[in-house]
Order: structure tokens, then C-alpha cells, then sequence
């Protein structure tokens, strides 16, 4: 039976190994120049020895010029699609195709029962899709590198794609995926409602849970020179007195700043609590699966 | 032919219907297919033979009533059950891209009873090379794939779904003539839907009509058609004249030609003078009970009875 | 081997088919005593029949003396169908030849001969029942 799942998703398999290796190939380029770049105007030194200086200022900025566009624009509109493409396009079919095609009479009258033809496959491809995640994470997390060290991986779109988030996602769209196919029973439509249920459900999380996985720090500084404090990540000059803290909100009255953050620190906290109810919402979806299958069976 | 009353029929139903949403697709269906029969199921395009087949084999769960294969009921769903039966269904689907091997393979992992060699050599035989994927195979070809699978995971009832109806003559008689070749080999039990009638005759020892979801007519070939008489009688005849259920009757001028089936204790009325009576032939029989309006068969439950066999008739053997 | 076949069309029953078969190749000397016929199997798959059928009809032609089974072996012809002795034959044929020249000089057509031969077999034939 595991022989028989891996047939039946071995072009998906080879499908998502040639993403992977384009994905490779556009990382290396891009970031051998990132990485080019970032030696070649001293932004380490920079950072080591004048981390709360304006004077590295310049630098920075001319770097993120020249690549932040690229990063990020590119990966949030990427991190908003791909993992839920990969999930729902992987996941709609495996039973929806069967039904489709009428082979649901042929893989279901065989000597094993549909439960046990069904958790197999299950695991099967939830295994692949974990090391597939693992895989895309580690590649660009390594990409990123550079980067990440001007701006710490809080920042919304990297933070779906590193750690554990993207993974998570993924299985997400995978097992809304896999329940919407048996629920309606045809791959294209399974796969829209999938994907419309998986997007509501990343928006959600992201925008409305997120920011409240902890309670936040609160910042209230005077400050001598002008300084000011906007909503989004610390760089360079980190207000908060740390690259990477996730500014919620910010006010510049007056000579002071006011304002909540996420302590950049609290990165993998987060990652494992998003990760955690994520991965539960997947389970409850795969569990309803089995168990629907189940019923009309017996 | 002969069949043990003690043997575990291969097939039993019991009052089992199904629901589509406010439509019944099939009801009330109570039947029996004793081991080592070849079983005719046939009936016209929407009479509910695939749901029936469904839902003996377990694929399909029934609204009401239940149905069992040699004693285990189709519900269970457990490997055991699922051991006791092979299916080919309609339009015999396999997994396009997969090749011939794989489908073998498939059926190998997939059934502790597979039976490779018997696999290999039909495949060999028939000229389908392992390596070809499925989809490049014709119709015919992959018919024979299918059947194939089926006979290799050798399961002691085949139930075949309208297996030849896409199938060319050539091919369509070559699938029949190696299930024919199983059937004598190991005493395998056959279900075979199908709608073209003249085909089951020199195929089947067991018949079962079903139009509409109802079963009309079911039971041994040879009991039924014994118990049936074509009557030329006047025109005048009234129906309940006649020593049994009219079947169907046609009347010119002056005389009626009407399909009887004959209640057993009448007879010997049927050496009425004026009135011919003869055998009916296995067409002309299925051909009648088809015409006939559904509700007519809810009527006639006690007479359905003596078609059955009794405990009288004795074990099948080959 | 000796081969069967069938006419679905004929509205005979499959199995008394097979057993004509045998009984005409009997009178005409294409099967003898001792010839093997071909197993179930052989006949089943050659003819495309239910094996049943051909089970019946052996049956049946052994009922009739005409076939047994040895164990292991298969089925071979015990029995020989002689046709009538000739001189039996010869004086119905007399009798038949002067019955037919009554008939022609009566008006009768050829298929008006034909049908009252025909009705008057089925009338016999529901005497004899």
C-alpha cells in the first residue's frame, strides 16, 4: 500500500523536486550577489561596531535598495500563494480523482479497506510534504542570510517562510484540501474551495492571532535627537535597541516614542505556537476525512 | 445441476434497497445466488443493476435491508470480506498512467491471494506487453486488464458490471471465453450485469430481472423456464382464466398469445382444449418480464417464491 | 478433438444441442465407441457456454448409455446408435412414398404436406403426456 501511494503521486513528487531545484537555482544566483554585496560594502563590520549609529545608515540603505524588491515584494506574493498551491494541488485529487474517474471501484474492492488505503496515503504524502517544507525552508532561510541580519525574520512575509511556518502551511492547504475533495467529489472545484478556506484561514491568523500570541512589550523613550518610531520591523537604526523587534504600533509625540512590540527573541515562541494550532486545525480536517470515509463505508 | 442445501449461498440479499436523495434506485430486493452459479443480472439502463452490484459487493452503503457474500455481510468492510470478491466495474477503470506491470503490481500488494504467474501468462497470451501504460491500450485491452486483475486475485465470486458492452464482438467473446475457461477451472461463482440479453443465454444457469429498482424475476434458469408456458388461447380468455400469472400477453383477432407462469397446482389445466400450450424460450422469457410494469412485480411476491429452490435441490458440482 | 457448436437462434436448449450433436455423429459414424470427447473445460471455452451445460448434456448422454466417465480420464462414448435395420426401413419408406401420392392426388402442396405432419406429431406427442 505504500508502494501504491507513492505510484500514484510519483509525477507530483518529481513535479515538486524541479520546483525545488529552480527555487535552488534562483537563491543561488540572488544571493551569491546578496552576499557579494553585503561583504563588499562592509555592512558586517558595520553592524559589529556601530550597531546603534545612524552611520551605517547609508549602507543599509543602499543595500535594501537594491534588493529588497526583489525579496520581498516577490515573497509576499509568493508566501501568500505557493504553499497554499502546492497544498491544495497535492491534496484535492487524492480522493476527488478517484471518484472522478470512477477507480474508486477498483482501489476500494481490493483486499484492503478504504480506511487503511486511506491513512497510508495519508502519511505517505504528509511525510513527503514535511520534507518537501523542510526542504523550501532551509533553502531560503540560507538565501535570506544577508538579509536577515539587517532585518531579523520577524517581518511578516519572511517569518512565513522560515522556521516552521511555511511547512505548516502547507500541510494546512493539504488537508483542507484532502476533506474538500471528499465533500465534493470533483478536483477543480475542491481545489478553489480549498484554497479559499486555507487563504481565509492564513489572513486570519496572521493579521487578527498573531500579533497577540504574547503580550506585547511597551516602549516609551525620550529622546535627545530626533528620532522616530514607525509600525513594522527595527533595521538600522533599531529604536527598540534591537534589529529584528516587531513593532505593532507607534506614536512620535513630542521628542518621545510610544509604541508596543514583539521582542525579536520571540521568534521560534511564535513560530511554534502558529505552527501548533496550524498543524491541529490540519489533523482535525485529515480526522473529519477518515472519518466521513469511514461512514459511508460501513 | 444440483446445489447443496447446506452450502453458503455466494450471494444473499435481504430486502435491500438504496435512496438517491427522494428517489429509490433500488427496493425491496431479496435474492440469492447459490455458489457456482453463473448469475445473469439483467435488466434495462438505470434499473439500479450497478447499485445493486455496489452494494453486495460493500462498495456502496444500503438505505435499508443488507446483503452478504458466503455468509459475511457486505458491510463489514474488513480485509476478510473484501477477500471473498472481485469486481470489475463499468467502463473497467484503471489508473491511466500507470503501466500494465504496475496495475499488476498494484494488485499484488494490494491481495494476500494474488496469483502473478496466472497474471503474467493472460497477459502473455493475450499479446499486452507489461511496460505499455494504460491509456495507450485499447478499449478491448484494458477490458482484459481488468479482467485480469480480477481473476488474478482469484476470489471465489467474480461479479462482473456490463464487463463487454464497450467491447467489439471479437473482444467481447474472448473475455467471455476465458471467464468461461475460470468458471470451469476452480468452480468460481459469476455475477454478470448486462443488457444485452441473447448473449446470457448459453452463459447463465441463474437469472434475475430487475427493472426500476424492483427484482421482477429471479431464480434458477432451468425452474424458471419450465415454470413458464406460452399460451395461444381464444381472445375471448379473461386473464384470471388462466392457470397462473399472465405475464404478457398479445391478441390478434381472434386469438391471444399470452406468457404465462404457471401456478403449480393449476397445471394440468393447461391441457385446455382449444388452447396450445408451449415451452417458452430464455429470450422470450427475460424479453416478457422486462415489458412488464414494475408494480406488477410487488404483487406476486408468493408466486416469485416458487421459483426459488427449495430444500429439496441438490449441491452444484463441476 | 471433437468439436461442438451451438445456435443461439435455433431455440433449442444449449445442453439437448450438444447431445444432438453427439447422437447425429453416432448415426453417421463420425464418432465410434472408445472416442474420447473433450472435457468441460474444452467445450466451455471453445463454445463460450456455462460449463453446466455441458456438465447436463454429458449427463445426459450418459443416462442415455451413450457416454461415461472414467475417473481421471475424461469422458468417452460406451454406446453405439445403429440406424434402424434396413428392412424396417425400406417397408416405411413403402408406405410412406404410397402416402405421399395419396397426398398429391388430393391437391395437397408441399408445405400443406409439411404442416399436417407437423400438427399431427404435436397431437401425438400430447396424447402420449
Amino acid at each position: 500500500m505504500i508502494w501504491v501511494s507513492w505510484r500514484q503521486h510519483r509525477s507530483q513528487a518529481i513535479a515538486c523536486l524541479g520546483m525545488l531545484g529552480i527555487l535552488a537555482i534562483f537563491a543561488i544566483v540572488v544571493s551569491s550577489s546578496m552576499r557579494t554585496a553585503f561583504s563588499h560594502d562592509a555592512l558586517a563590520g558595520c553592524l559589529a561596531h556601530n550597531p546603534a549609529t545612524g552611520a551605517c545608515q547609508g549602507a543599509v540603505g543602499a543595500f535594501m535598495n537594491s534588493f529588497n524588491t526583489v525579496v520581498n515584494i516577490g515573497f509576499w506574493a509568493l508566501s501568500l500563494a505557493l504553499p497554499g498551491l502546492i497544498g491544495v494541488v497535492i491534496g484535492a485529487p487524492l480522493i476527488a480523482r478517484e471518484l472522478e474517474y470512477g477507480t474508486w471501484q477498483l482501489a476500494w474492492a481490493q483486499t484492503v479497506p478504504r480506511t487503511r488505503w486511506l491513512v497510508t496515503k495519508l502519511a505517505v504524502v504528509t511525510g513527503g510534504l514535511v520534507i518537501l517544507g523542510a526542504a523550501m525552508t532551509a533553502l531560503i532561510t540560507w538565501y535570506r542570510q544577508p538579509m536577515d541580519r539587517l532585518t531579523g525574520h520577524f517581518i511578516n512575509n519572511v517569518y512565513d517562510f522560515e522556521g516552521l511556518a511555511l511547512t505548516a502551511y502547507i500541510l494546512l492547504a493539504f488537508g483542507l484540501a484532502v476533506l474538500a475533495g471528499l465533500l465534493i467529489r470533483r478536483s477543480i472545484p475542491a481545489m478553489v474551495a480549498a484554497l479559499v478556506a486555507w487563504l481565509a484561514v492564513r489572513l486570519a491568523v496572521e493579521y487578527l492571532l498573531r500579533p497577540r500570541f504574547q503580550a506585547p512589550l511597551t516602549l516609551r523613550q525620550t529622546c535627545a535627537h530626533g528620532c522616530s518610531l514607525d509600525v513594522g520591523i527595527t533595521s538600522v537604526p533599531p529604536e527598540t535597541g534591537h534589529i529584528g523587534d516587531w513593532v505593532l504600533r507607534a506614536a512620535n509625540p513630542g521628542n518621545q516614542i510610544v509604541g508596543t512590540y514583539q521582542p525579536a527573541g520571540r521568534f521560534w515562541n511564535f513560530q511554534f505556537i502558529e505552527a501548533g494550532l496550524i498543524v491541529t486545525i490540519t489533523a482535525a480536517a485529515l480526522a473529519a476525512t477518515i472519518w466521513l470515509l469511514r461512514r459511508r463505508a460501513a | 445441476m444440483t446445489r447443496d442445501a447446506a452450502a453458503v449461498a455466494a450471494v444473499q440479499t435481504t430486502r435491500l434497497g438504496r435512496r438517491y436523495g427522494q428517489v429509490w434506485g433500488l427496493r425491496d430486493c431479496t435474492l440469492e445466488v447459490p455458489a457456482g452459479a453463473i448469475a445473469g443480472l439483467v435488466g434495462p439502463n438505470g434499473a439500479g443493476k450497478t447499485t445493486l452490484l455496489q452494494m453486495i459487493i460493500g462498495l456502496l452503503k444500503p438505505t435499508e435491508g443488507q446483503a452478504s457474500v458466503f455468509g459475511q455481510t457486505s458491510r463489514a468492510h474488513t480485509a476478510a470480506t473484501l477477500a471473498r470478491v472481485s469486481f470489475v466495474a463499468q467502463d473497467h477503470p484503471l489508473y491511466r498512467d500507470f503501466s500494465v506491470a504496475d496495475m499488476l503490481h498494484l494488485g499484488r500488494v494490494m491481495n494476500p491471494s494474488w496469483d502473478q504467474g496466472l497474471a503474467l501468462a493472460r497477459m502473455n497470451a493475450l499479446g499486452i506487453p507489461p511496460k505499455r501504460k494504460v491509456k495507450s491500450l485499447s478499449g478491448g485491452q484494458q477490458a482484459q486488464v481488468s479482467l485480469t486483475m480480477a481473476l488474478a486475485k482469484r476470489a471465489p465470486l467474480l461479479v462482473l458490471d456490463e464487463p463487454v458492452s464497450s467491447l467489439d464482438p471479437i473482444a467481447r467473446l474472448e473475455f467471455m471465453r476465458d471467464v468461461m475457461a475460470a468458471t470451469a477451472d476452480t468452480g468460481l461463482t459469476v455475477l454478470i450485469a448486462s443488457h444485452v440479453v441473447s448473449e446470457l443465454e448459453r452463459l447463465c444457469d441463474w437469472l434475475i430481472v430487475l427493472t426500476a429498482g424492483h427484482v421482477q424475476l429471479a431464480g434458477p434458469v432451468d425452474d424458471l423456464l419450465a415454470a413458464h408456458r406460452l399460451l395461444t388461447v381464444p381472445r375471448a380468455t379473461q386473464d384470471a382464466e388462466l392457470p397462473g400469472h399472465c405475464i404478457h400477453r398479445s391478441d390478434s383477432d381472434r386469438h391471444s398469445t399470452a406468457l404465462v407462469r404457471a401456478d403449480p397446482a393449476r397445471m394440468a389445466a393447461l391441457d385446455h382444449p382449444g388452447w396450445q400450450a408451449d415451452p417458452v424460450g430464455f429470450e422470450q422469457l427475460v424479453l416478457a418480464y422486462l415489458q412488464r410494469p414494475p408494480a406488477a412485480a410487488a404483487q406476486d411476491d408468493p408466486a416469485q417464491a416458487a421459483a426459488r429452490p427449495g430444500p429439496t435441490t441438490k449441491a452444484v458440482t463441476r | 478433438m471433437f468439436r461442438f457448436h451451438v445456435d443461439g437462434s435455433s431455440g433449442v436448449p444449449p445442453y439437448l444441442q450438444l447431445v444432438h450433436q453427439v447422437r447425429q455423429s453416432l448415426l453417421l459414424g463420425y464418432l465410434q465407441e472408445g472416442d474420447r470427447l473433450p472435457t468441460v473445460k474444452d467445450v466451455a471455452s471453445d463454445l463460450v457456454i456455462n460449463p453446466n451445460t455441458v456438465v447436463k448434456a454429458y449427463r445426459q448422454l450418459e443416462h442415455e448409455g451413450l457416454a461415461g466417465g472414467r475417473p481421471g480420464q475424461g469422458t468417452f462414448i460406451t454406446g453405439s446408435l445403429s440406424p434402424d435395420p434396413p428392412e424396417a426401413h425400406r417397408a416405411l419408406r413403402a408406405s410412406l412414398e404410397r402416402w405421399l401420392r395419396d397426398a398429391d392426388a388430393a391437391g395437397l402442396s408441399d408445405e400443406a404436406v409439411s404442416a399436417l405432419i407437423a400438427v399431427a406429431r404435436h397431437d401425438m406427442k400430447k396424447e402420449k403426456v
